[in-house]
This record gives structure tokens, sequence and C-alpha cells, in this order.
């Protein structure tokens, strides 16, 4: 147990730590990296808690994924954020007085939490690792109870693919492109002409 | 039925012309309104003939109107013998009118307008005459001041019309007050406003007295001094009477039918419809005498100095009036009416002739520009010379019948207001038949003063309003003749319970039993006035501007209308424009403006334009506007539902 | 193990969901020739939604383990919002094709959009409330970009996407608070443990204010507004109908079922902050159209303002009170379809769409139908009786003095006064100005839509009653 708490512990102190550095980092690039190093952490968390099948898809997702495109995109966009933030400093006083009151406020509500002594028994519980994985459980759920919402975000990832299509896609003209069909059908005689070159002419005339 | 078509045939011409004018166009407008109206002419003299001559009255109900707690006021026509007489006059006349028109109004072009308007009035004035309750009366009697506005201001392009509309219009407001003061002070005391109802009620409120403001005031003296007011507005009695020679701003027919025959004896008429309640008002029928003779002699005195033709009948309008409220004042309501029946033929007869005058010279109306031309227009100056006799009072014609009978009802009142009436109406009927040969001498006689071009243009006037003005000219002549012995004879049934007297009250009757002098002192005044009319005007034509500058004080309190107007401007005009000014300035712009539409309206812009500055367009904006309403709504919860 | 669900009473989303992939199918094999036979295929789609839905509209059901929910309250929204896409669809056609932006994309993500609105009403869960909430957002995003080479309309697209993701992060956010204090996303469940606790905890409240901001941001009331005027500014025009359409119907309706449903028992908390979300609404609605050029953004602040009112009727918590606000939202459907009608007809001869006040000048005289029509929607949405805009008004109204809420009604009415001001003024300058040059005839279906809402909106008033007794019948759905 003691193992445990230590390890929590850790890594929800990196995972804190580090979220604080991706705002506070002046090198957006080391921003992104403070990122990753947060989704880690997070998904050691979960890994804690034994949810090893969202530990994975974290990993994979936004570490594999997400993260590694914000990477690209800050890399490749030249953004000035030193300018970006230059009207930072105006807004703090406003912004740091909001985030107090918040604060407080959260800290009224942390010290009135009591966990729901129903909780077990109104959500689905997890069952132990060795009757039955993760992933099983989790696919159970989303099939048979969540059906309605798993196939309503089907929809939703559909939409986002229609958006990124009519709002990116364009058909270029003059742009060559690979026909695959045309190369499949591509014989030998559309590829190779046989010339005859006269020794000792040169290329320049024959051809 | 009958006589639902005799109120109502007037108000659908009036609605075509009205509505539908463009499309009927002149000549449609004209056939409509025109034939309308002389259908309801036509049926009101059946009307007549069942009603007053058989004595069937009746109380015609057409739908209930008005239904409010205890106040109940249908729509119901009450035929009696007054609103017959008042149904002859006031469609003939309108009919007359309207035929006049159409030669008159031949160059206007808005005519289905001015169609529509009379039609209108002619139904509004019918409403008002078969009216069976005080609210159907006000209906009426708001509906003719209506159409009056409308009408002195048909010429809306000419300021001195509107301006003469818009005083036609307030000066009659300050008596429709009193009228519905007087209304609500019936319905408060009789907790009704039928007539009926109220008449049979009257007697049991003698003597009594209500509470006003810690005052105790005769309750039916109240009511009647109440109704008074709003019949001197109407009737443009001594004090309410300014409107009356300005309304001569509009077109000539109109005054004859509304400013002589018709709306301005709304006022007798009521009087006489509401005789049940003023004879138990002793106080107010001294009033009304006064009043009434006051303004006969006034309106003469004015009349005799004035230069502008239709002035002149207009305050002859208006001194007769004054002959028919003595007349009511001293219980003769039937003499007041018989005045008021022939009056509207041989004054709708004059404003017509004086129209045709007008006519003949090309719009002059300036007496002093007129003369010698009564060869050139020898039909007008016919109708216009038995029009004169009739008012004069000239035996066999109208006038000396009605007139006589009245003065000799003044005098046979016996009473002190009654001697009064009885003196200043003779003074008045000399001083009318001298100002009516005046105007006589003064249009058709001696030297044109006329311009060369005009004079060139002066011509006889078309059928059309030839014909209607025989048509009135026979009434000038026979209508005193025959109706005399009905109206005013010693039998008195005729009018049965529509006009109330009380059997103390023996005017009319004494005035049958009057020595020979009194009845002979009207027609020796009027032969003098005209006499000295004769002698003035063609004998000595000078003379009238030495007199004038004799008399010199005089003839400028008569000139200038016995500066009414003067005094009304100081009084009233000028007073309220400073108070209102006041107000305007001080009080409305500074104040109520200041902070009210206009700062609210600055206030407005000024929050619109913040509102506006929100929306800077930047994102973080938005989401920081966000935030501090998550922030916000997270502290309501917490601290205020929270704790 | 849990049985197959009766899938039944999602017919509608079902339907909703296959005809969209087939559409988007026909559209892509067909490619940009498509839109036309798209668009008035997805109209067809539609209609027969709105017949599905009423042809089951008498029932009280709750499927997928709770997820959703079908009653008479959902169908009455159901169809509001199916007919508000429809006819947006309908009104869109001319402009697609005018701007060159005949792409079948387009009416496939209306339909979608309006799948999501349809989980939204449904929703019986706070997930199923977040999911529908999403599909309909993202729609949203996209259509408000789907001008791609216009600046503006990029421009608004990223804002509505980066605002609206904030918002839902904010909601998303409570609905976590919520169930940390309650246990439960399910409605049901929530609501049961509320009436369970003794003691309101704190944490709930703190959920619901961050539910309640996120459902402020998707009705856009005050001050979760500052997207509106420029997103519907930089939006393609009849994208900008839509979202003051289908969209708001969708919200509130949402927003009505959550407030009521599960936090119902807790009424007196938040009637506070949803009578201030209306309050504001309400004045800056008024207020800050009062200065706009654009009819587009004008458009959009009397979009803000009339949330105002509608929230007024959530914030009478009564059945009344939704009424009133069925009503209303009814009502504002209507009137502000023909405004968009004619907005959409302000097209010169030359072909090119304007969107300024002053554009409209003098149109009484170069296209009176397109004046009068308007006219009647300026005056109906400014509250003039006897059009509808004052019978939505006055249900409301009714519902919130009934409520005791005095200070708002009375709020209402004066924001109503000043905002009658800006509503005159477009009539005073389509009939007092000096003409401006002349519009294109609009197309045929645009003028039968305005026509019809015209219609509507002028003689409401001779046949109030089935609506109203429809929204009553649905109102009772939320007051078991």
């Amino acid at each position: 147990m003691l193992i445990q708490f230590i390890v929590f512990y850790v890594f929800a102190a990196v995972v804190v730590g580090s979220a604080f550095m991706v705002i506070a980092a002046r090198n957006p690039v080391h921003s992104v990296l403070f990122l990753i190093l947060s989704f880690f952490n997070a998904a050691g968390l979960f890994v804690l808690a034994g949810a090893e099948f969202l530990a994975m898809t974290l990993v994979i997702v936004y570490v594999g994924a997400v993260a590694v495109l914000f990477l690209f995109v800050v890399m490749m966009l030249d953004i000035n954020f030193v300018r970006l933030r230059q009207g930072f400093m105006q807004y703090l006083p406003l912004g740091a007085m909001l985030g107090a009151i918040l604060l407080v406020e959260l800290l009224l509500v942390v010290g009135a939490f009591v966990v729901s002594p129903e909780v077990d028994t109104l959500a689905a519980p997890m069952p132990p690792v060795e009757q039955q994985s993760n992933t099983h459980a989790l696919g159970q759920l989303l099939y048979t109870r969540y059906m309605y919402l798993f196939q309503a975000s089907g929809m939703i990832l559909l939409v986002a693919m229609i958006g990124a299509i009519v709002l990116t896609f364009r058909v270029r003209t003059g742009v060559r492109r690979q026909s695959i069909r045309a190369q499949v059908a591509r014989t030998r005689a559309d590829a190779v002409e046989l010339k005859k070159v006269v020794s000792g002419a040169g290329i320049s005339g024959s051809l | 039925m009958l006589y639902g078509l005799i109120v109502f045939l007037p108000l659908i011409g009036a609605i075509l012309a009205g509505l539908f004018g463009r499309w009927l166009g002149d000549r449609g407008s004209h056939i409509v309104t025109c034939g309308l109206v002389t259908a309801s002419a036509l049926l009101s003299v059946p009307a007549f003939w069942f009603v007053a001559i058989q004595g069937n009255t009746q109380i015609v109900e057409l739908f209930p109107w008005i239904i409010s707690g205890e106040l109940e006021a249908s729509w119901a026509l009450r035929v009696d013998q007054l609103t017959a007489v008042m149904l002859v006059v006031v469609t003939s006349v309108s009919a007359v009118v309207h035929w006049y028109s159409i030669g008159y109004m031949h160059d206007d072009p808005h005519q289905p307008r001015f169609f529509a308007y009379l039609s209108l009035f002619t139904f509004a004035m019918l409403a008002l005459v078969t009216a069976d309750n005080f609210i159907q009366m006000f209906f009426g009697w708001e509906g003719v001041g209506l159409c009056s506005y409308l009408l002195i201001g048909f010429w809306y392009h000419k300021p001195s019309a509107n301006a003469a509309a818009i005083k036609a219009f307030i000066v009659n407001r300050v008596g429709d007050f009193g009228f519905a003061l007087g209304i609500c002070a019936v319905f408060f005391v009789f907790q009704s406003v039928e007539f009926d109802a109220v008449f049979e009620a009257v007697p049991r409120f003698v003597d009594t007295e209500i509470e006003f403001l810690g005052t105790h005031l005769d309750t039916l003296t109240v009511i009647t001094i109440l109704l008074f007011i709003g019949a001197m507005g109407k009737s443009a009695q001594i004090g309410l009477h300014t409107w009356l020679p300005d309304a001569m701003e509009g077109p000539t027919p109109v005054s004859a039918l509304i400013h002589a025959a018709t709306m301005v004896t709304a006022g007798v008429f009521m009087v006489a419809r509401l005789s049940p309640m003023f004879e138990y008002a002793e106080f107010t029928l001294m009033l009304v005498t006064i009043v009434g003779a006051l303004t006969a002699i006034m309106a003469a005195t004015i009349g005799l100095v004035q230069n502008d033709i239709k002035r002149v009948i207009a305050y002859s309008t208006c001194s007769q009036l004054g002959y028919m409220f003595f007349a009511c004042g001293v219980s003769a309501y039937q003499a007041g009416v018989f005045h008021l029946f022939t009056h509207a033929f041989f004054k709708a007869l004059l404003f017509l002739g004086a129209g045709s005058v007008i006519h003949a010279f090309s719009g002059e109306q300036d007496m002093r520009r007129m003369g010698g031309v009564w060869r050139m227009i020898p039909m007008t100056y016919a109708l216009m010379w038995i029009g004169s006799l009739a008012l004069g009072g000239i035996p066999l014609f109208a006038g000396f019948y009605s007139k006589d009978i009245v003065l000799e009802a003044a005098w046979g009142a016996h009473s002190g207001v009654g001697q009064l009436a009885f003196v200043l109406g003779i003074m008045a009927a000399g001083l009318t038949a001298f100002y009516s040969w005046r105007l006589l001498f003064m249009t058709f006689h001696g030297h044109s003063r006329a311009s060369h071009e005009v004079l060139h243009h002066v011509h006889e006037s078309p059928p059309v309003m030839i014909v209607p003005l025989l048509f009135l000219a026979a009434g000038a002549v026979f209508a005193g003749m025959l109706f005399a012995p009905l109206f005013v004879g010693d039998n008195h049934g005729f009018w049965g319970d529509s006009i109330f007297v009380l059997a103390s009250h023996t005017a009319l009757e004494e005035a049958h039993h009057a020595p020979l002098w009194v009845k002979l002192l009207p027609l020796v005044v009027a032969v003098t006035g005209i006499g000295t009319a004769y002698w003035m005007y063609i004998a000595r034509p000078e003379l009238p501007a030495r007199l004038a500058e004799q008399h010199r004080e005089l003839y400028r309190f008569f000139l200038n209308k016995w500066y009414w107007d003067e005094l009304y401007d100081i009084l009233f005009v000028r007073s309220a424009r400073a108070i209102g000014t006041f107000f305007w300035k001080k009080g409305d712009e500074a104040t109520i403006d200041g902070y009210g539409p206009n700062g609210v309206a600055s206030r407005v812009l000024d929050i619109a334009r913040r509102a506006a500055r929100l929306q800077t367009g930047y994102v973080y904006h938005y989401a920081f506007v966000m935030l501090i309403g998550v922030v916000a709504f997270v502290t309501w919860y917490l601290f205020i539902v929270g704790m | 193990m849990i049985e197959f669900p009766d899938i039944s009473p999602a017919i509608t989303e079902l339907w909703l969901a296959i005809a969209a992939m087939a559409l988007l199918l026909i559209g892509v094999v067909r490619g940009d020739r498509a839109t036309r036979m798209v668009v008035w295929l997805s109209v067809g789609v539609l209609a027969v939604a709105i017949w599905l839905v009423w042809s089951d509209a008498d029932t009280s059901v709750v499927t997928f383990s709770g997820l959703f929910v079908a009653d008479r309250f959902a169908a009455f929204a159901k169809v509001l919002v199916l007919l508000g896409s429809a006819l947006a669809l309908v009104l869109s056609l001319e402009f697609l094709e005018r701007e060159r932006l005949e792409r079948p994309e387009f009416p496939v993500l209306v339909v979608l959009a309006t799948l999501g609105m349809m989980i939204m009403i449904a929703a019986n869960d706070l997930l199923s409330l977040y999911v529908g909430l999403e599909l309909q957002s993202l729609s949203l995003y996209v259509l408000a970009a789907f001008n791609r080479d216009s600046e503006k309309s990029t421009e608004s697209g990223l804002k509505y996407f980066v605002l609206g993701a904030l918002a839902s992060g904010i909601l998303l956010y409570g609905a976590t608070l919520v169930y940390g204090f309650t246990g439960s996303t399910s409605f049901t469940g929530i609501a049961g443990a509320l009436a369970a606790q003794e003691e309101r905890s704190i944490g709930v409240l703190f959920g619901l204010a961050f539910v309640t901001a996120g459902l402020a941001f998707k009705v856009a009331a005050v001050p979760f507004h500052m997207w509106t005027p420029d997103v519907y500014e930089g939006a393609p025009t009849p994208v900008t109908a839509f979202f003051s359409l289908a969209p708001k119907v969708a919200a509130l309706a949402l927003f009505m079922r959550v407030m009521l449903g599960p936090f119902g028992g807790i009424a007196d908390d938040w009637v506070g902050i949803i009578g201030l979300l209306a309050a504001t609404s309400m004045v800056l609605g008024a207020f800050a159209a009062i200065g706009q050029t654009n009819i587009k953004r004008l458009m959009a602040y009397s979009s803000i303002g009339h949330v105002g009112y509608a929230l007024m009727g959530l914030a009478a918590h009564s059945p009344g009170g939704v009424r009133g606000t069925l009503v209303y939202l009814t009502i504002y459907l209507a009137m502000n379809l023909g405004a968009w009608g004619v907005i959409l007809s302000m097209r010169r001869t030359d072909g090119k769409l304007v969107e300024n006040v002053e554009d409209l000048a003098g149109m009484a005289r170069t296209r009176p139908f397109l004046a009068a029509a308007m006219a009647i929607f300026m005056f109906s949405l400014a509250g003039v009786p006897p059009l509808a805009g004052f019978f939505g008004k006055f249900y409301v109204f009714f519902a919130a003095v009934d409520a005791g809420l005095y200070l708002l009604a009375v709020i209402g009415v004066l924001a109503t006064v000043v905002g009658s001001y800006y509503y005159l003024r477009i009539v005073k300058v389509m009939y007092f100005d000096e003409p401006a040059p002349a519009f294109l005839q609009p197309a045929g279906a645009t003028i039968a839509v305005i026509a019809v809402t015209a219609i509507f909106t002028l003689l409401f008033f001779l046949f109030p009653a089935p609506f109203v007794a429809e929204a009553h019948l649905a109102s009772l759905a939320l007051f078991p």
C-alpha cells in the first residue's frame, strides 16, 4: 500500500507540475514536451487505478497522435509567442482575482466533498482483472448499455470527418497526381522506345 | 323601417362617396349622395304626416349600444312631433344644399370628399334629433361638430380656413364640456340616461340639492345650466358665439346647411327636447332668456357694420338664434322651434343667395366691392329680396309669423326678463331690417364698385343652383303662413307630449292675447329699419361714412365685434399660451423631456454604444467574459443561495 | 447481461442518421452537381422525420438504459426543430447556388446537426446530453466556416469552435461535479439523489452553476452571448438563419429539461440565475442592437433578446411557464424564418448580397410584398398586438407574473419598449427612406416560406388555441 501511495503522489505531483509548465514555459516546444510528460504521468495514474486500457489509449492517442501533431504544428508555424503574450499582463489582475475567487470556492466544495454512498451501486462497478480484462469490460458496457452513445459518438466522428474534408479538401489544378490505373495499364510499348544509336556520332545528334 | 331609412340613407351615401369616391368620380358621388339625401327628405314627409299630423309617436329600438353597470344606452329612434319637425327641416334643407352644391362646387377637385362630409353631417344631425337618450344625442352632437370642423376647413390649404375650423372646434369644446358634465350629472342624479326615465323622474327632484365641494346647489338648476352651456356653444350664444362668423371661411353651402339651418339650431332643439327638465329650473330659464336676448341685440349691432356679405348673414343667424333662445326661456318652446323652422328656410335661402352673388362676383365677398348688378342677376336678386323680407318680418312672409309670436311670447311672460327680452328683441328687429336692406342695397344697387374684369363676368347662376333656391324661397314665403296655426296656434294639441310646459307658464297663451301695439310694434320698427337703410344707402350714400366718423368709438366697437376676440385673446389665448409656453419650455422640455424621453433616449444610445463596444472581436475577451460569468454564477450559488 | 434495448422510440434519430449517410453517399458519388437534389431530399428526410415524430407523439418512454426519453415535450420540440431545419434548408438553396457554395455536404451537415438536436431534446442523461450537444455543435462549427474562401466565414467558424469548446469544457466540468455529488448521470437518478439528500449539497450547486453556464452558451444568453454577433455576421447568411432557428429551440428545450428534470426539486436555487440570464439577455439584446448597421448583427442581438424572453418562461418554473416558452419558440421560429427569408432576398440586381439596414431603404416601393412581409415580422418581433409576437410575449409575461417574478416582467416590458425602436427603424427605413436600388426577385421557394410565415404571424391571433393546447400538453410532460 505504501508503495502505491508514494507512486500516486509522485505521478500526481508530476502531472500538476508539468501541467503548470505547459503554460509557464516560454518556448512552445517545451510546452508541448511538458504536455507529453503530463500525459505519461496521467497514464501512470490510470494504471495505478487498474484502468490499463485507458492508460494505453491515453499514451497511444494523446501522446502518439495528438501531442505529436501539436509538436508539428508548433514547429512548422512560426508563431511569435512573445508577441502573443504581450497583452497578458493587462488582464493579469482581473484574471488573478477571478482565479482566486474560483479557487476559494472550489476549496469550499472540496471541503464539503462526500463521496456518495450509493456510487458503487449506481455506476457499473469494474470487475477484478482476474475475472475479466479491462478492455473486455469496457467493450461490454459500450456495446450494450451505452450503445446509444457509442453510435452517437460515431456520428460525431463522421461529422468531424466531413468537416475536415469540406473545410480543407480542394481539387487543385495543375498538380500532378499519381494515377495507379495509368501506371498499371502501362505496357512496355508505351514506356520504352528503342533507338538506333550510331556509334561515334554522339548522343545529341541522334535524339 | 321608415325612420331608420331616413336616418341611415345619408350615412350610406357618406360611406359610398367617402370611401369609394375615387371610383365613383364626381358625377357618381353627386348622384349617390344627392339621391340618398333626397330620398331621405321625401321619406320624411310621410313621416311628418304619420307622426305630427296623425300623432303616431313611437320609439324605434334598433340595438343596444352601451351596457356598463347601470349605464344602459341603446340605439333608438325617438320619433315624436318635435323630431318630425326637425326631420323635415334637416332633410329638406340638406337635400337642397346637396343639389345646390353640385353647381357651387363644380370647379373643386375634391368633390366626393365634400359630398361625403355633407352626407355624414346630415346623418349626424339626424342621429341627434332622433336621439332617445343623452348618449346618442351626444354622439350626434359631437358628430355634427366634427363634420362642421371638417367642412369649415374643407379648403385646408387656406390658413384662415384652418384657423376658423380649429376655432370652431375649440369653442365648441367649451360647450361640449358643459354638455358632457351635464350628462354625467344626469346619470349621477337619475341613474339613467334614457329621456323617458329621466323626464319621468324630474318632478321628484324639484328643490333637491346636490353637494359639490361643500356648496349646496339646486340639482335641476345645476344640470340644466351645464346642459345649456352645451347649447350655447353649439348655437353660438353670447360668449361662445365667436366661432360662428369665422366659420364662414367654409364653402357657402356649408354655411347655409350647418351654420344657419341645422347644426347651430341644435342648442335650441336640445332645450326644447329637454323642456321637461328646464321647466322645473326657473333660474336656468331666466338665464336662457337673458342670454338669448343679449345675443339677439349684440349680434344685430355687429351685423350693422360688417362688410363681408356672409358675415352679415352669420351675425344675423346669431341674432335669430338669440330670439329662439329667449322664446324657450319664457317657456314658449313652440314659438322657439317654430322660429327655428321658418328661419331654416329663409336663412338657408339668404346664404345660398349670397353664395350665388359671390359666385356671380367671381368669389368676391366684400360688399364694398359690389353693387349695381340687380339687372344682371335678377333671379338671385329676387330670391334675396324674398329672404330679406322673411328675415325682416314683413307680413305674409315666414319670418313675420315666427318672430312676432316669439316677441309676443316674451311680452306675454309678464316677467322682468321677459320684458327685457321683448325690448331688446324689438330693437334687434329694427336693426335686423336695417342691415338686411343695407346688404341688399350695397350688393345690388347704386354704382358698381367692382372692377371691370369682375363686372364683365357677372352672370346668373346655373339652374342647378337656382332651382333649389326656388324651393327654399317657397318655404320662406309659405312656411309661416301654413304652419303658424299648427305650431303656435290656439290649438295646443300639435306638439303632444314632445314639449312640456308647466301650467303656470302661460307666455304662449298670453301671446295670443297681446294688445295690438305689441303685435304691430315689430312691423313698425322693421319698416323703420328698411326706410333708414334706404335713406342711408340709396338716398344719401355719403351718410354712413359721416355717421361712422361722428360716432367713431361706437362704430369701431361694432366693427370689431364688441372686441370679443380681443378679450378672449387676452383672457384665454395669451394667458393659456404663456402657461403653455412655461410648461413647454420649463416643464416639458427641461424637466420631462430632459429626464424623460430625450434623457432616456440619449441614455439608451449611450448604453447601446457601450454594449456594442463590449464586442471587441477578440476571442480571448469573449472567453474572459464567459469565465467571469461562470465565476459569477458559482458565487451566486455559493454565497447567495448556499448560505 | 443487458437485453437489446427497444429502439422504436428512437426511430426518428435512426432515420435521420441513416438518411444522412445515404445523402452523403449520393453527394459523394454525384459530386457538387447533386447539391440541389440533396437539399430537396434532405428537406424530404426532415419532413418524414416530422411525420415520424408526430405519429408517435403521445408516448412517454425511456429506453437505451435510461439514456433516451420520448415524451410529448420532446415531440413538440422535435417538430419545431425539424421544421426550422427544413425551412432553413429551403431558404438556403438559392444562396448556395448564387454564391457558388454548391456542395452536397451542406444539407448533410444540416441533417446531422438536426440529429444532434434530436439527441439533445431526447436526452435523459448527462452523457446523452453532452453527446447530442457535441454532434450539433460540431456540425454548426463546420457550417459557420462553410464558405472557406471567405475570411469572415472562417473566422466566425473558428471563434465559434474555440468558444464552443470552452463552453463544452465548462459544461463537462459541471457534469462531473454533479455526477460526483449525486452518484448518477441519469436525470432520473440525479433527481432521486437530490430528493434523498436532506441537506443541499454545495457541490451539486457548484456543478449546476457550470452546467447552467455551458447551456447558457448554447442558447447565447448574456454573458455567454459574446460569440453570437460575430458568428452571425461572419457565417454565410443561410447558416446564420439556421443558427437562429433550430439550435435555439433545441438548446432551450434541453435547458428546460435539465433545469426542470434533474434539478426541478431545487428550483428555488436556480430561479434567480435563470432570471438573471433572462433579464440581462433581454436588456442587452434591446440596447446593443440599436447601434447596429449590419442586419445580421442586428438579428443576432435580437435573438439574444428573444432568448431572454424565452428564458423568462423557464424562470417561472411552472407548466404555464414552459407552455409560454414553447409557444414563444413556435412563434419566434415563424417570424424569424420569415425575417431571414427577407434578408436572404436582399440581393441587388448585379447578384451581390447586401446586408446593411440602409440597403433596405425604400423597399416598400421597389418590392412592396417583401417590405410588407418584413414589416409584419418586425412588428411581430417587437411584440405589437395583434401579431403573433405579442402572444408569445404575453404567455411568458403571464407565466412570470403568475410565478411572482414581477421585477423580471417589468424589465421584460421595458426591454420590449427599447427593443421596438430598432425593429421599427427597419420599417421606417423600408417605408420612408429614399429607395435604394431594387432587389432581385427572390426564388419561388423563398417567397413561399416568407408568405407562409407572414400569414402565420399575421393571423396567429385567430387560431392560437391548438398551439397553446399542444404546448400545454407538452409542458405537462416535464411536471410528472
